[in-house]
């Protein structure tokens, strides 16, 4: 925290800093508290089921973080599921038989090649001043199109040792879980420390919060949109690669574009981005994302019927929103 | 739309500069194409010889232009320490200007859609100078000052021209141009029309040339007190109390007067009106229309009852991208049989209101198209189209011309006349005499003294509203 001169109000201010990050904070404590119910449903939970939420969420975190950082510069995209599905198609195609170090460098360049791609959307976006849920949602297809002429019907592989980085083993299934939280965890800091700390993430937030105010104090909103978009691509084609190393092949299908992308949406509003840009964090869209990921097997845990639990999962986004509303309205009130 | 003509203007260095002109004259857009908004069709810009082109906000600060627009181009979900960063300000130089604007306080860690209105302006002047330009450019500043604070501001200008670095100042309050400026350049339909030296024209000559003909003086108003304290009381409050911002106000609002309210900046007044316009409601306290309690769950209740808000800022008031007809009539369609078609004599209201105000239709099509002044009266017409017993008007000719200014007070005036009740705040104390038959002045969410407005001069009401003044009774 820079301080700049004495007269600052001495030690941690908390009511501030819950007011800042309480929501971020209150998306973690949910996730916890989830994951501490589930273990109590459950005859046995030990280090392979949390082996299993850490990597099987990972894309749907990656997919949020990516929106994340899109919504809080003012933008939002659709496309996002369908570069998922396209670096998965791709690196599919191109990691088969390689090695490890071939892998990773043909994972470098997927996620140059997507964050290029979308960065190109972004551009399209400010150029053309067409907004930008119209030109993703025609991305949402093109792309998912282009994926599946890669990929016409799964297949495809990946190298063993590229397996264990996301997932702990060769074989994509263990107990081992830390691989899984590192590859989770250091893509999310450093998306965190982006965003909050350097030029070009205060940026992101300042064209997201009020255009107008950052174009006149000289912050250059069109490349920040551009940027915005790059950076949600690299993420995307990182989910993508996730998935890869998850199932051990590719697959190309729209559904798994949509959905991703609509999940992505759900997991930035849970996670307390706000869609007008300018608020929230992508640690909690990440947090967001894996809750939604959890609530799959803790309510086929609790023997709900996946018809019902479809159902609890908007019920959950509504509630979260609701309390949120309340709690605004409350500090309004008050103040 | 031509919005700027031709304009030749210079401003030599260690000189502050005034750019006057009324509404529409072509101000702003003229800042913003030296602040690299907007693109000039042609024409060039020297700054200390050379010639610029400003593509961009960026390129006209590197060229030694720094503006502090009306709106402060500070982002509301970042905190001032990231604001600074995020445009490379030299932190400690910000500090240190704040500091000379006694403002050595403010918090870095705040976020900036925290902080009120006043505190952003000096803070994006601080950060402004923190750039040393050649040319500082400042586009309404004290709008929203207080005096005490706007004193702030003038003397750091003129430290700045003393540095041998000039100001190019846009103001409506012609008392500060005659105060603080070296020469002036008058602005009219995109032309300018003179360069003065405003001590040797005075306040009546930089009017005449900014509207192009002799204006008379507004008379202070000639009020009966006795009359209008005999007329019923039409609006009152007793002992409102929200918060810690209003402690207990209790005023009576006769009808065919005009109340004034006097504040410095941040007394509660914005609270206040809040809950006269049914916007919150209070802890405690009564608010009574003709004698009958108001509880006002929105602005809906207290419209229904008769309670109507202009507010200062136009934008919140219309719906910018409609027609000035459907702005006018807006309040109308609540009546049911609008759901069915037209409300029978919508026509007739709406050119009765246009006419009255003489609002320039030219720009019918978007309310955003029109100046300042124009949307205020579409605010105030809306109501006069609509009908209303109390008028609330919040500082309602905030960045408002001079002839436009008069127009709408005169309309209050006419207003009152005609039987309304009206309350207004404005920040601007040297217009209570020329509009109110009493003022009060509010301190601290009291109200701590009440003057015969006829009577009242800025220094008496300023005195009293830094609640250091003895109480006097009319």
């Amino acid at each position: 925290m820079t301080t700049v001169r004495g007269n600052v109000r001495q030690g941690f201010d908390w009511q501030r800093a819950l007011k800042r990050h309480g929501w971020t904070a209150g998306a973690w404590l949910l996730l916890i508290a989830l994951i501490v119910f589930y273990a109590t449903l459950i005859p046995r939970f030990g280090a392979f089921q949390i082996a299993s939420i850490a990597k099987n969420s990972m894309p749907l975190i990656f997919v949020s973080i990516a929106q994340a950082i899109i919504v809080i510069a003012g933008g939002i995209d659709l496309g996002v599921g369908a570069l998922l599905i396209f670096s998965n198609a791709m690196a599919a195609r191109m990691m088969d038989g390689q090695s490890l170090g071939m892998s990773l460098v043909i994972a470098a360049l997927v996620i140059v090649a997507c964050a290029a791609l979308n960065g190109l959307v972004g551009w399209i976006i400010t150029v053309s001043r067409v907004p930008d849920i119209v030109v993703t949602l025609a991305t949402l297809f093109i792309i998912s199109g282009f994926a599946l002429i890669i990929l016409p019907s799964p297949g495809g592989g990946t190298n063993e040792g590229f397996r264990a980085i996301f997932t702990g083993s060769t074989t994509g299934t263990g107990t081992n879980f830390w691989p899984s939280l590192a590859a989770m965890a250091i893509p999310m800091g450093l998306a965190a420390y982006f965003m909050r700390r350097t030029r070009v993430g205060l940026s992101l937030y300042a064209t997201g919060s009020n255009p107008m105010a950052a174009y006149l104090s000289a912050v250059d909103t069109a490349r920040a949109k551009i940027v915005s978009y790059a950076i949600g691509g690299g993420f995307a084609a990182l989910a993508g690669l996730a998935a890869l190393a998850i199932t051990g092949s590719g697959e190309s299908r729209f559904a798994t574009a949509s959905n991703f992308t609509l999940r992505s949406v759900a997991a930035i509003v849970l996670g307390g981005v706000a869609l007008t840009g300018g608020i929230g964090s992508v640690v909690g869209a990440a947090a967001a994302g894996i809750v939604l990921f959890t609530l799959s097997p803790l309510l086929s845990a609790m023997g709900v019927d996946p018809n019902t639990a479809q159902v609890i999962q908007g019920v959950l986004i509504v509630l979260v929103m609701m309390v949120a509303g309340i709690i605004h309205l409350r500090r309004e009130r008050a103040g | 739309m031509v919005a700027l003509r031709s304009v030749d203007l210079s401003v030599k260095p260690g000189e502050i500069h005034a750019l006057l002109g009324a509404n529409g004259a072509g101000k702003s857009t003229l800042v913003k194409i030296l602040s690299g908004v907007y693109r000039p069709n042609a024409g060039t810009i020297r700054v200390n010889g050379s010639d610029v082109t400003l593509g961009n906000p960026a390129s006209a600060r590197n060229a030694g232009l720094a503006t502090v627009f009306q709106d402060p181009a500070l982002v509301p979900d970042l905190t001032v320490g990231e604001n600074l960063r995020l445009t490379g300000a030299d932190e400690e130089g910000v500090a240190r200007w704040l500091d000379h604007m006694s403002l050595g306080d403010v918090d870095f860690d705040a976020l900036v859609g925290d902080l009120p209105l006043p505190m952003l302006r000096l803070l994006d002047l601080a950060r402004a100078l923190s750039w040393r330009p050649s040319l500082l450019m400042l586009d309404e500043i004290t709008a929203a000052l207080t005096a005490d604070q706007a004193e702030q501001v003038f003397s750091v200008m003129e430290e700045w021209r003393d540095e041998g670095r000039s100001v190019l100042f846009i103001t409506h309050r012609l008392g500060e141009v005659m105060r603080i400026c070296d020469r002036a350049t008058v602005l009219r339909d995109g032309v300018n029309v003179a360069e003065v030296a405003p001590s040797d024209v005075g306040e009546s000559g930089l009017v005449e040339a900014m509207l192009g003909e002799v204006v008379k003086s507004v008379p202070t108003v000639s009020s009966d007190l006795t009359a209008i304290s005999a007329a019923p009381v039409v609006f009152s409050t007793s002992d409102l109390r929200s918060g810690n911002q209003v402690n207990g106000v209790s005023l009576d609002l006769h009808a065919g007067e005009v109340l004034g309210i006097a504040a410095l900046e941040g007394q509660g007044q914005d609270r206040l009106f809040a809950l006269l316009s049914g916007d919150r409601r209070p802890d405690s306290g009564q608010i009574s229309v003709n004698g009958e309690p108001m509880v006002a769950r929105s602005p809906f209740d207290a419209v229904r009852k008769g309670v109507v808000l202009v507010p200062s800022d136009r934008l919140q008031a219309l719906l910018p991208q409609r027609p000035i007809r459907e702005n006018l009539a807006a309040p109308l369609y609540n009546r049911v049989s609008r759901w069915f078609g037209l409300v029978a004599d919508e026509k007739e209201r709406v050119q009765s209101a246009v006419t009255r105000l003489s609002i320039d239709t030219r720009a019918a099509k978007q309310v955003n198209r029109l100046s300042g002044g124009n949307q205020q009266k579409v605010v105030v017409g809306r109501w006069l189209a609509t009908g209303f017993r109390v008028l609330l008007c919040f500082d309602p000719t905030r960045g408002i011309d001079v002839g436009t200014k008069q127009q709408i007070y005169e309309l209050l005036r006419e207003l009152a006349d005609d039987g309304a009740a009206i309350l207004l705040y404005t920040s601007e104390l040297a217009e209570i005499p020329l509009v109110c038959d009493r003022v009060l002045v509010l301190y601290g969410g009291e109200i701590v003294a009440e003057q015969e407005a006829a009577k009242a001069t800025e220094e008496s009401l300023l005195t009293a509203a830094h609640g250091i003044g003895e109480e006097e009774v009319a």
